[in-house]
């Protein structure tokens, strides 16, 4: 017995070692952090003025107010879009495999070399988006350099990237129902719209539920996109500023990682308390 | 049109897009409120016709008649029928109660939801699953579903029932208890029903009539004694009867039919039991176990290589002219393996076919 768990240990020691140098001290040490001020080689304990000058920061809550919303609106626009259009490639187009691989093409490519050439398609004057929306007589907003679209190009941006990995999942879980179900359901004369609202999508809960927690913490960790988008900015004026932009600029431009890690904290604790109440909802609705 | 041909099947052919004959020129028919077996081995075509009689495929040419009614042309859901599939296909996130209330509720006839419910537990009641009302199939046992399937298939009170081999998820003894309560429901229902099985017991113990398949063209349509009696060809003979019938090379000649250490008189047999005059040449002589036995004055000398318990019977193994045969005799019969013994068929119960498997005698 002894001997074994010795071994235990011995087998467990690399993930253990690894996970505590990674994960697990990084979160304390950022926990430390947001309760002292000064640089990073001189830091003295400050209580909560960090959090104070947090909570009365008001580009704090523009940023926690911007990365909310892209939350709230990219997330269930994004999946619908993927359910959609997963939909229609697994059943209603041939060379299926063709186009899963051209979906999941974007999920591959790194995110600032997409937010590159999207801020050229977004570009106010010469951009692609505006070309296609000035042939069909629409408006052709300044994308890029109006501060007021900031947090629209984001979330477009963000549905447009959150596809891919959706969609992917999305086609496995379809190919995972059992085609029988479409048969038995086709001999009672059922519709599109009844084999879709009573066998596909209760069928895809479990795949929709991983996937909205996983959109949800990747919204609001929303960063990359925005430093692409806006050339290493938060957009004119920092108006499209988010939550992990405003713990990189508080570190490393202003200088006061006191300030950014109470942030972090404060980001952690909103993450989490969502994933909880997510969890408790979409227990709710899989005991239905 | 007639009771007599409620499901009717004329010269039923279906050819897959890879060329593959999988049904050749079928034509049966069933009787109103009948249970008919459709059995075969593995590929042999019989899910393919319920498929085709289902709608759906759709055959490459021929008929098919519901009370007289050609519904080759129509679609799965006017067809009038409850399909069970061989692994039930129950939804996994509804409860039993909207499985079975399933048909009910969508397409375009469907019913208010009170009504609809009220029709499903009168079923299920049939089934014998009201008590299971609000569990999810995961929770049921192999035999819990398979009602569950059942009382979905009869609920929007179809015409004919097709079950394409319901029983082959189940463990043996479950399988014996759930085939009679299979037969008990569809009388009680009243429901002309066409039941695909491998498994010939199965077919002998609940079909009202059997229809024996082979390389897609039917080999015997008729009631289940008589594929023991009187199969129609060699196919059937050795297809049907456990142990499997004895087969031993004869020629006839000089009025005699001779084999290795043994040989009949013509004169012997039943002379109206012969198909046809027959000539001079090989034939194949087929006995089944339980009439060729030991016997002080047989014709038939053999070396007893084994023994097999079945039951209340044994089986005596024994090699003829290179092939193993099998006699079937009572449990307390004095024989061991090794023994030397005589045995003695009952001329009246062998069956002669050509080599290319026409039953003769």
């Amino acid at each position: 017995m002894k001997t074994n768990q010795k071994k235990a240990w011995l087998f467990l020691a690399p993930t253990i070692i690894f996970v505590t140098f990674f994960s697990i001290y990084p979160i304390l040490r950022a926990f430390v952090m947001s309760f002292q001020s000064g640089s990073l080689i001189n830091l003295s304990w400050s209580g909560l003025s960090n959090y104070q000058y947090l909570f009365k920061d008001p580009e704090f809550w523009l940023a926690i107010k911007n990365t909310a919303l892209y939350a709230l609106i990219s997330v269930p626009i994004g999946l619908a879009i993927s359910i959609l259009l997963a939909w229609i490639i697994f059943s209603k187009v041939k060379h299926k495999s063709f186009f899963e691989t051209t979906f999941f093409m974007p999920y591959v490519t790194s995110t600032i070399a997409i937010g590159i050439v999207f801020r050229y398609i977004f570009n106010g004057d010469y951009g692609l988006l505006n070309f296609v929306l000035r042939c069909l007589h629409l408006p052709a907003p300044i994308w890029i350099d109006d501060p007021s679209m900031s947090l629209t190009t984001i979330i477009i941006f963000g549905i447009w990237t959150s596809l891919a990995f959706n969609i992917v999942i999305l086609m496995g879980a379809l190919r995972n129902i059992d085609p029988n179900f479409y048969t038995v359901a086709d001999m009672y004369g059922a519709s599109g719209a009844e084999k879709f609202w009573r066998i596909t999508m209760p069928e895809l809960i479990p795949t929709l539920a991983f996937l909205l927690t996983m959109n949800i913490i990747g919204a609001f960790k929303v960063y990359t996109s925005v430093y692409a988008l806006f050339n290493g900015q938060a957009g004119v004026g920092n108006s499209g500023t988010t939550a992990v932009f405003y713990i990189y600029n508080k570190f490393q431009i202003v200088g006061t990682p006191g300030v950014a890690m109470a942030a972090t904290v404060v980001l952690f604790l909103i993450i989490l308390f969502i994933t909880f109440l997510q969890r408790k909802m979409m227990k709710k609705i899989g005991e239905n | 049109m007639g009771n007599d041909k409620f499901v009717e099947v004329k010269n039923l052919k279906k050819v897959y897009n890879n060329g593959h004959e999988a049904i050749k020129d079928v034509s049966f028919s069933v009787k109103k409120g009948d249970l008919v077996c459709l059995l075969g081995p593995s590929g042999c075509g019989k899910t393919t016709i319920l498929n085709i009689l289902a709608g759906l495929l759709s055959p490459t040419s021929g008929d098919i008649l519901f009370d007289g009614k050609s519904v080759v042309k129509t679609a799965p859901k006017d067809r009038h029928i409850g399909y069970v599939f061989q692994n039930y296909s129950l939804y996994p996130h509804m409860s039993v109660l909207q499985n079975v209330m399933f048909p009910l509720v969508v397409g375009k006839n469907k019913k208010p939801k009170a009504e609809a419910k009220k029709i499903a537990e009168k079923y299920m009641k049939l089934a014998q699953i009201s008590d299971l009302a609000d569990q999810r199939p995961h929770n049921l046992s192999g035999g819990q579903q398979q009602r569950v399937a059942i009382a979905r298939a009869l609920v929007g009170e179809p015409k004919i029932l097709l079950m394409d081999e319901p029983l082959s998820n189940l463990d043996a003894r479950l399988r014996l208890k759930i085939r009679e309560e299979i037969r008990s429901l569809v009388k009680e229902v009243g429901i002309t029903t066409l039941f695909v099985t491998h498994d010939q017991e199965e077919a002998l113990s609940i079909g009202d009539k059997i229809i024996l398949f082979n390389d897609g063209v039917i080999q015997q349509d008729d009631l289940g004694q008589n594929f023991y009696l009187k199969p129609n060809n060699y196919f059937v003979a050795n297809f049907v009867g456990n142990p499997v019938i004895d087969n031993f090379k004869v020629k006839k000649d000089d009025g005699k039919i001779k084999a290795k250490d043994f040989e009949i008189n013509v004169d012997d047999l039943d002379q109206d039991r012969f198909k046809r005059e027959i000539p001079d040449g090989d034939y194949i002589l087929s006995v089944r176990p339980e009439n060729i036995l030991p016997d002080e004055n047989g014709g038939l000398p053999v070396h007893v290589d084994d023994i097999e318990l079945i039951g209340r019977e044994r089986i005596l193994k024994f090699e003829h002219d290179g092939k193993q045969a099998r006699s079937l005799v009572d449990l307390e019969a004095p024989i061991k393996v090794g023994d030397d013994i005589k045995l003695k068929m009952r001329l009246d119960r062998i069956f002669l076919f050509t080599p290319d498997g026409e039953r003769v005698y």
